[in-house]
């Protein structure tokens, strides 16, 4: 469905309301409801971009779950340690021991970006909460691999090495805390 | 009868009867921790000897634990499956792990707050629950129960990844934040979808009162965290808690305007609700969670002085099949529970209106 204000975008936001017993609905894109909320009273009264646009402001990370990879051209692997095979993981989408994480590493990091806001443990460790541990690296490694796939999509190649060098270097510190 | 669960049956469980913040629509606030022990393979791929070995290992350290005074038990190979249902609707337990052919086993504290599945999806999900919006208090009570047992066992934690657990969705913090919201006003002005929308946007997942792919029957809504890398517990918690507060603002709205532009359609809307449970002979469940929405709403807008919220969350939870067979004494089928489920529902109205 194309948004009924700009007819370019997806219209991802539907609002429905009874105005004098008749039910009226829009299908807009989150720009136009970002445009439209402070002056149209259907969405003053309501206001969902408002919230998107807030909170995803304030989360700093924008949130997009993508499709499953299709696994059509993967290698088959099998865990040394429990024996689980991609056939498994395939299946039911879980691994089947703690090894199984390096054994699949390969299918999972780009899994794992798609689940999840970023790709490194910043919370408690076990006992341990957060500021003890080596949490405000994990988050400088978080920000420097956001700077690095920017500079990827930009093709600065150079500049893009330096920054992924420094995020060996932090990931070895972690290492050998 | 197991015993175990005739005193669950008859204690307080404090999130239904206890008081707390905005919980005319936050029902409760729960969260959920995933932990493995170390060198032994998930559940998904374990033998049930490993399996005997974990609930064992874990048992004797949660017996360790603050905790260890207050704790009912249930082994899932023992009991019923009329009590695992009972645990089931009482939110102990996950539908996976009561269907699971697995060696597990609950342990739980009499008023249900704190609980800890053994070999669900991971070797141990631990979970505290509170009546009202509370996450903050919620996540002091598990992080410490967690941190004890964390001394007692030794848990699979990677630097990088942090804890590993069997689904990779919940891989890092292995964190399950969520709040059981009732928003009849949002669903009645169909403003839902639009709020639901926004919601999985921000990466929040919104469910049904019994997760995954249940029906938002009685106008209850679950909204959890969906990421659990990259940010910790306290982010995690704290965004979701912004996303809540917004959405209590926007039923708050609703109810308002719906009072002050629809009161006929509203009060109509409430006094009928209240007419069919009061005095209905036959009652199937969506009915009855149907109209039970109404008459929360109509106790929260001050429509029914003698009902207290307690009375109407409580019916929330035993009007649901395997409830019901407990308190009739005998498993009826589903004709005859509905007969059942209508003479107890006026009759706690009764007597709540006789107070
Ligand atoms: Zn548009
Ligand atoms: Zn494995």
């Amino acid at each position: 469905m194309i948004c009924e204000i700009c007819n370019k975008n997806p219209a991802t936001i539907h609002i429905q309301e009874i105005v004098n017993g008749q039910k009226k609905v829009l299908h807009i894109c989150a720009g136009c409801a970002a445009k439209k909320s402070t002056e149209d009273p259907l969405l003053q009264g309501f206001n969902v971009a408002e919230m998107l646009y807030n909170l995803s402001g304030q989360f700093g990370l924008p949130f997009n779950p993508e499709p499953p990879h299709s696994h059509e051209h993967e290698v088959e692997l099998e865990c040394p340690t429990c024996g689980w095979k991609s056939e498994d993981l395939r299946k039911n989408g879980k691994l089947g021991c703690e090894d199984c994480y390096s054994t699949f590493k390969s299918v999972l990091d780009s899994a794992l970006k798609n689940m999840h806001r970023g790709s490194l443990h910043v919370g408690k460790s076990p006992g341990e909460t957060p500021d003890k541990s080596c949490g405000h690296i994990m988050l400088e490694i978080m920000n420097l691999q956001k700077e690095l796939d920017e500079l990827v999509q930009r093709e600065e190649y150079e500049k893009a090495a330096v920054i992924r060098d420094q995020i060996n270097k932090l990931k070895q510190d972690v290492n050998n805390q | 009868m197991n015993t175990e669960i005739s005193q669950l049956l008859n204690n307080k469980v404090s999130w239904l009867a206890d008081c707390g913040p905005n919980d005319d629509i936050a029902i409760s606030s729960r969260i959920r921790l995933a932990r493995n022990l170390r060198g032994l393979p998930f559940p998904t791929n374990a033998s049930p000897e490993q399996m005997k070995h974990v609930i064992a290992t874990v048992e004797t350290a949660v017996q360790k634990t603050s905790l260890k005074d207050e704790l009912l038990r249930f082994d899932m190979e023992a009991i019923r499956a009329i009590d695992k249902q009972v645990l089931f609707e009482r939110r102990l337990v996950s539908r996976e792990f009561i269907e699971g052919k697995i060696p597990g086993a609950l342990l739980v504290t009499g008023d249900e707050s704190l609980g800890v599945m053994i070999n669900e999806e991971d070797h141990i999900r631990m979970q505290a629950m509170r009546p009202g919006f509370q996450l903050g208090p919620v996540w002091d009570e598990l992080n410490k129960l967690d941190d004890e047992l964390s001394a007692l066992v030794p848990y699979v934690f990677d630097k990088e990844l942090g804890f590993l657990t069997s689904c990779p969705t919940n891989v890092g913090t292995g964190i399950r934040a969520s709040v059981m919201l009732h928003l009849p006003g949002l669903v009645l002005s169909e403003q839902i979808n639009a709020v639901i929308q926004g919601v999985s946007k921000l990466g929040f997942a919104v469910r049904g009162i019994f997760g995954e792919g249940s029906k938002n029957l009685g106008n209850l809504f679950q909204v959890s965290n969906q990421s659990t890398l990259g940010e910790s517990e306290q982010q995690i918690v704290q965004q979701l808690g912004s996303v809540i507060t917004q959405i209590i603002s926007h039923e708050k709205n609703a109810r308002r305007k719906l009072l002050e532009s629809n009161q006929n359609f509203l009060l109509n809307h409430v006094g009928r609700a209240y007419g069919t449970l009061r005095h209905a002979y036959i009652l199937n469940s969506e009915e009855a969670l149907e109209s039970l929405s109404a008459l929360r709403l109509g106790v929260d807008l001050g429509m029914f002085s003698s009902i207290d919220l307690h009375t109407v969350n409580e019916l929330f939870i035993i009007i649901h099949p395997a409830h019901l067979q407990k308190y009739a004494g005998k498993e009826i089928d589903s004709e005859e529970r509905d007969v059942f489920r209508a003479s107890l529902v006026r009759e706690r109205l009764k007597n709540a209106d006789k107070r």
